[in-house]
């Protein structure tokens, strides 16, 4: 296990795509403080910014990365990554395992925007809350998440999977407006409340949302009631209004929203009266 | 006296390249065929400016000279670890390249006005791309109009006058005479509303009714316009239609317009406050015109759901060339915005929001934009070009900005040159100094040098040129 | 063989005493390259620029103390275009596609292009004066107002796109074929492509009419191809070709929808091998994720609706149209695999190769940079086949490269990717070694005496990719590959000397407002706008 404390609290943002087990496996201390990073203009290497301690002879071949501290400015800890584990004790920043292909990541505080985008495989875990674009594409490319699993215990901010293509995103407490925005595929379980605009523009793939949303969009129809949404496997307890949509793109993805909770929306039901 | 003719004028994105300056003595005597806005800078820019370059010592603006400020800013922007570099939606295509060779040197992030404006509407024509034209387009083709989210009357007031509903065109007439016999109509109205809500002591602020159907005029052969916004504006009135939308609302009617203009049914009664059958009789209206438009402003950008607002209203265009000829303009707000963007994008791939900090251009709003950087109080200096940011940023962003080292370039005197570390005074592009800009819809025009500067006043292009050979000579790099 | 340099030209001899000698020994030495179509500035190109930053991040150059940085794989940044064709050993590059009222924004960004010489070609088949003109007939008249105009923006040869089509496109229409008539101005593509092809005549352009055919992209406009040649055929005066297609392969396709769409090259070539009064690019297309942009709105669209991806549309008042639509070309595909075969049918089925040139319509078939796997695949049939052995297998039945044996030579090579470019383009100085030229030399590792390019295709292409040096006007820019020394070419453009400049102006000025949204004085770009003019004098007959 490879341990780093960062030596100071940072101010510019730190580029720090090589601080991935793949890259740290089979290096030596010496090697990994040499490796290279950027804050702000300037160019350092790991040794500059972070305190190396490195346990040798740990009982797996796994690699683990544990890093304690706030470093909430590091961006792209774990990216592309394919194996081995990164454990961050503190807040981490942007774009945390972006594009990564295999491993786990494990955050005690809190993580910022974009982390996991782009993701193929592997897992990332968040104890506290993350930021906007979780799971999501590059700016202008529709490939977003497409394989494995982030979950975060807190909150997620707007556009949780937007253009996410597999996967799942597993929300305990709330999101902001338009999760699941041009999703392609994947799911989007959300146990607390959305703040609107779940689904938006949506072509295929699950949301589910266990708390309070203020409405639905105008270009979802209503189409059952379920007693239960299957999950990643696993059954949740409904009842849920089941929405198709978004219709104006042709989609055919499924809104659930729970019905108990959300008694606003009890005028949807007469629609399904006519339905055959 | 001398008349200049086919002056461009450096103020909004209309652009507007048929002002006619009287000039006496050195000085603009009257501004023709300008608007408010045009006449107002024409004639009253030489009232609050800087004349001397000014350098802060001692926490106090004390004059000094350039060289001095020269070198000051210089090292401020070489020794810093993360600088930005603002503004330039108000100078010149030409000085915005110095600015970028600048911020590649000193390998900071340069960003532009579009960051608190149009940038939303950028990411989204990154996500959907967009169907759009010069608006001369407009001028000799388009039979409908709709200005969403946008006041033209108020901050492009030649707008309706050279490029749509009172403009000339090969294949649409000017509906002027029109607007005018309307206008004594609504103005009539409203005298006597007004009188009947003080005899019967109604509520004079109560909103207006939703107009239940679709007036006449709609219907017509003719050029028409629609205006949709929260309020009805001073646009809205001069309108064939007003919708009323329920602010923050925007992004369920664009959406549902998507499915309404391809016959497909609503599960619901109303969006956005409307009633479903009023948004049928305007989805075929659409769908029935030869070639409509669909100007947007900051009621898009700026209300909830931002980009995706605009996302929803490229989709919407797009999806109506299936059935007619449909095209959709931002209306950009500074007279160069555009062309910087343009710059941005031939010189380093992207629009705004650029970070030269790696070496090469990366582009990531929200990381690399810069209320996001001074929000997370990330920057270490500063160089403000043409724009006023400690004005009109949210406060935590200027609060962050201050406090570091600020260069400001600006002709005049305003709140971001009054808490700057080093002040230069700049000429008026487009008054005093030559240059090329873009207008809203990307057609490039030539800005005018009207009359001589004050000699201690230089062009930004000039001012930006030193400090970047400044830089080059101590970071050793001259070659 | 030896070659003298001095002050940026080719010349009989130098004192070697006091010359920088180059060892060329065991290398090939060509003229510098020529493209004669590629996409690489103006408000189309740029539009691409900002709709694709996913395309940028694949593809980044970092500064260094003699270059400046940039970005992009399909529509790289103006800085990065410039160094990246003289790495390949290029040195003089044709924007094909100007908006005339936007012929500022082209000639800012070629202005940013450096390393190489280049000019621009303005959009003229669809021009409200050119339209009313000929309808008209009056052929005169059309000549002198494109003489203004080619002025005004300094142009380089006219460029006509889907003539007719663009028109109708302001309304969102587009036209069938030759005869079909433009609405509202009473004119058609065939029309339009005579009266044009005659104004060129009449002022002396140095490069004939540069023609992007009507229905391209469409299964069976093979047939509109040969039409177009066809059209101005009597045109013709002994063997100067008066009529250039551009990127062939778009237009070669028979068929009649995409199921049967096949291979129309070897029409093609048997009308090209038969006459001589055109010349062809060959626009080929490379397996690759690029984008697509033309002045031809109306098709740009139809690739919308096709794939579904992001669309740019950009309507220019009076004048003109253009599209974006990002776009893949799957091996697996069977039409992508046939457009890929086509392209390299027609180079190979020419005989003459003064008659077909080498360019990928960049960006729309693939990015310039795949210019040496181009090569490889013309000089080696072992290349094409391995390439054939991957592609779909239905493109596979189909294509006519089975049956052809022919390789071109480094000599043929050279003709198809410079002096026959040159010679179309009227660029006298260009695309050759002899006294006179400039000195724009390209210097490959490759031993044309050693190395046998039918086998050793992947030496020729690794040649081909990274110059060992490039000479940009008697200088060394390039060195293996790599930039060492930073310059800025010229822009060409054709100053036109007519006999009654001022009557055109007269009758522009009165029109203008009517026409366009800006002042007639503020149109025209001044002499002092382009950083380094190079103006080509012309006498017209009108």
């Amino acid at each position: 296990m490879i341990t780093l404390y960062p030596k100071r609290l940072f101010k510019f943002p730190v580029g720090a795509e090589y601080i991935s087990p793949d890259v740290f496996a089979e290096k030596s201390t010496k090697e990994i403080a040499t490796l290279q990073l950027w804050e702000g203009n300037r160019r350092r290497t790991i040794g500059d910014l972070f305190k190396i301690k490195h346990e040798t002879g740990s009982p797996s071949d796994e690699v683990t990365i544990r890093i304690c501290g706030d470093v909430s400015k590091v961006r792209k800890i774990g990216a592309k990554m394919s194996m081995g584990n990164i454990i961050v004790e503190g807040d981490a920043g942007m774009h945390l395992g972006e594009e990564m292909n295999g491993g786990v990541i494990t955050v005690t505080g809190n993580a910022d925007s974009w982390t996991g985008s782009m993701m193929k495989k592997g897992t990332i875990e968040i104890k506290g809350n993350a930021g906007d674009y979780i799971g999501a594409s590059y700016r202008g490319s529709t490939k977003g998440m497409n394989g494995g699993k982030i979950v975060i215990h807190g909150n997620a901010g707007y556009e949780v999977g937007c253009f996410m293509r597999k996967g799942l995103i597993n929300v305990y407490r709330n999101v902001g407006q338009f999760a699941g925005i041009h999703m392609r595929n994947g799911t989007i379980f959300i146990q607390g409340n959305s703040e609107g605009r779940a689904g938006a523009q949506m072509i295929n793939g699950k949301i589910v949302v266990c708390g309070y949303i203020p409405s639905i969009l105008p270009t979802f129809t209503i189409d059952n009631i379920r007693p239960k949404v299957k999950v990643n496997g696993e059954k949740v307890e409904g009842p849920f209004y089941r929405f198709i949509g978004d219709l104006a793109d042709e989609g055919k993805g499924k809104l659930f929203v729970s019905k108990n909770r959300n008694p606003h929306l009890n005028s949807y039901e007469e629609y399904l009266r006519y339905s055959v | 006296m001398t008349v200049v003719t086919g002056v461009t004028c450096p103020v909004c994105g209309t652009f507007c390249d048929d002002i006619e300056l009287v000039v006496k003595d050195n000085v603009i005597t009257d501004a023709r065929k300008a608007c408010a806005m045009g006449a107002a800078k024409f004639l009253n820019y030489a009232t609050h400016r800087n004349l001397k370059p000014l350098v802060r010592k001692n926490g106090e603006l004390v004059e000094a000279s350039i060289d001095e400020a020269i070198g000051k800013a210089a090292k401020i922007l070489a020794d810093a670890t993360y600088p930005i570099l603002y503004g330039w939606s108000n100078t010149s295509c030409e000085a915005t390249r110095v600015g970028l060779e600048l911020a590649e040197e000193v390998g900071g992030v340069i960003d532009n006005t579009s960051t608190v404006c149009h940038g939303p509407s950028i990411l989204s024509i990154q996500d959907v791309g967009i169907a759009s034209c010069t608006l001369g387009q407009l001028r000799h083709r388009a039979d409908l109009i709709f200005y969403w989210a946008s006041n033209p009357w108020s901050a492009h007031p030649r707008h309706i006058e050279r490029y749509t509903m009172f403009s000339e065109g090969r294949f649409q007439k000017s509906t002027w005479r029109g607007y005018l016999s309307r206008l004594r109509g609504i103005v009539s109205r409203k005298r006597l509303q007004r009188a009947a809500n003080l005899v019967l002591r109604r509520d004079v602020f109560a909103a207006p009714e939703v107009e239940r159907r679709l007036p006449y005029s709609m219907f017509q052969k003719k050029r028409k316009m629609v205006v949709v916004d929260v309020r009805k504006t001073r646009t809205a009135e001069a309108a064939d239609y007003f919708l009323q939308v329920e602010p923050n609302k925007d992004y369920e009617l664009l959406q549902a317009f998507r499915m309404l203009i391809k016959d497909e049914e609503l599960d619901v009664d109303k969006v956005a406050g409307v009633p479903v059958e009023i948004l049928e009789e305007v989805a075929d209206i659409m769908v029935g015109c030869e070639l409509g438009v669909l100007f947007f402003g900051l009621g898009l950008t700026m209300s909830e759901g931002k980009l995706r607002n605009v996302d929803a209203a490229l989709n919407l265009t797009r999806d109506l060339n299936q059935r007619t000829k449909f095209l959709i303009m931002p209306m950009r707000g500074h007279y160069n915005v555009t062309g910087v963007n343009v710059v941005f994008t031939w010189q380093t791939g992207y629009p705004y929001a650029v970070d030269f900090s790696h070496g090469y251009p990366r582009y990531n709003p929200g990381e690399t934009s810069v209320i996001d950087i001074l929000c997370n109080d990330e920057a270490d200096a500063s160089l403000i070009v043409a724009s006023d940011p400690v004005a009109h940023f949210p406060r935590m962003a200027a609060q962050n900005l201050v406090k570091n080292p600020l260069i400001a370039i600006d002709p005049e005197v305003t709140p971001t040159t009054l808490m700057a570390d080093v002040v230069f005074p700049s000429t008026f592009v487009g008054i005093e100094t030559e240059g090329t800009a873009y207008r809203m819809d990307h057609v490039p025009l030539p800005l005018k040098k009207i009359v001589e500067p004050p000699k201690t006043c230089l062009p930004d292009q000039e001012i930006l040129q030193r400090i970047l050979h400044k830089v080059r000579k101590l970071r050793g790099n001259l070659n | 063989m030896d070659i003298a340099v001095k002050d940026g030209k080719i010349v009989e001899k130098v004192d070697e005493r006091k010359a920088e000698v180059v060892d060329a020994s065991g290398m090939i030495v060509m003229p510098g390259g020529v493209d004669i179509h590629c996409h690489i500035a103006g408000a189309e190109v740029n539009s691409g620029r900002l709709l694709r930053p996913e395309d940028h991040v694949k593809d980044v150059e970092v500064k260094t103390a003699l270059t400046r940085s940039g970005v992009g794989y399909s529509i790289p940044s103006t800085f990065t275009t410039g160094y990246r064709y003289s790495r390949m050993g290029y040195t003089t590059v044709m924007n094909p596609s100007m908006p005339p009222l936007e012929a500022r924004h082209t000639h800012e960004e070629l202005d940013d292009t450096p390393m190489v010489d280049k000019a621009t070609y303005p959009l003229l088949g669809d021009w409200w004066f050119v339209l009313e003109h000929l309808r008209d007939d009056l052929i005169e008249e059309c000549a002198a107002h494109v003489a203004w105009m080619m002025t005004a923006t300094k142009g380089y040869a006219i460029k006509i796109v889907n003539p007719g089509g663009l028109e109708a496109w302001g309304f969102g229409r587009n036209v069938k074929n030759l005869d079909d008539s433009v609405p509202h101005f009473n004119i058609t593509p065939r029309e339009i492509l005579r009266g044009l092809c005659k104004v060129n005549k009449l002022l002396n352009l140095p490069h004939t009419i540069h023609v992007h055919t009507n229905n391209l992209g469409k299964p069976g406009n093979y047939i509109t191809a040969l039409e177009t040649m066809k059209c101005v055929e009597d045109l013709a005066e002994g063997k100067r070709p008066v009529i250039h297609i551009t990127h062939c392969q778009f237009c070669a396709f028979k068929g009649s929808d995409w199921q049967t769409m096949s291979s129309g090259a070897e029409e093609i070539a048997k009308y090209v091998n038969h006459h001589d009064h055109a010349t062809l690019d060959m626009g080929q297309v490379i397996f690759t994720d690029t984008t697509t942009m033309t002045a031809d709105g109306p098709f740009q669209y139809g690739l919308y609706t096709l794939t579904g991806n992001k669309w740019v549309n950009h309507d220019v008042e009076t004048e003109t149209t253009s599209g974006i639509v990002p776009f893949r070309y799957k091996r697996k595909s069977a039409v992508h695999a046939t457009q890929w075969s086509i392209g390299l049918e027609l180079a190979l089925l020419i005989k003459d190769p003064w008659k077909i040139y080498m360019t990928t319509d960049h960006p729309n078939g693939g990015p310039f940079t795949a210019y040496p796997t181009i090569i490889a695949w013309l000089m080696s049939r072992v290349a094409r086949k391995k390439t054939l052995s991957r592609i779909s297998k239905r493109a596979r039945r189909k294509s006519l490269l089975p049956s052809i044996d022919r390789e071109l030579s480094f000599y043929e090579m050279a003709i198809v990717t410079r002096g026959g470019q040159a010679k179309a383009l009227g660029l006298t100085e260009k695309g050759h070694l002899g006294v006179g030229a400039d000195a724009d030399v390209a210097i490959y590792n490759v031993n044309p005496e050693q190395v046998d390019p039918s086998k050793k295709y992947k030496t020729v292409r690794k040649a081909f990719k990274r110059a060992a040096y490039t000479i940009k006007g008697g200088e060394i820019v390039v060195k293996d590959g790599q930039i060492v020394r930073s310059v800025f070419g010229k822009t060409f453009w054709v100053d036109i000397k007519t006999s009654l400049p001022m009557e055109v102006n007269d009758d522009l000025k009165r029109k203008f407002r009517e026409y366009w949204t800006v002042e007639y004085e503020n149109y025209p770009i001044p002499d002092s706008f382009l950083h380094v003019p190079a103006p080509i004098s012309v006498k017209a007959e009108v």
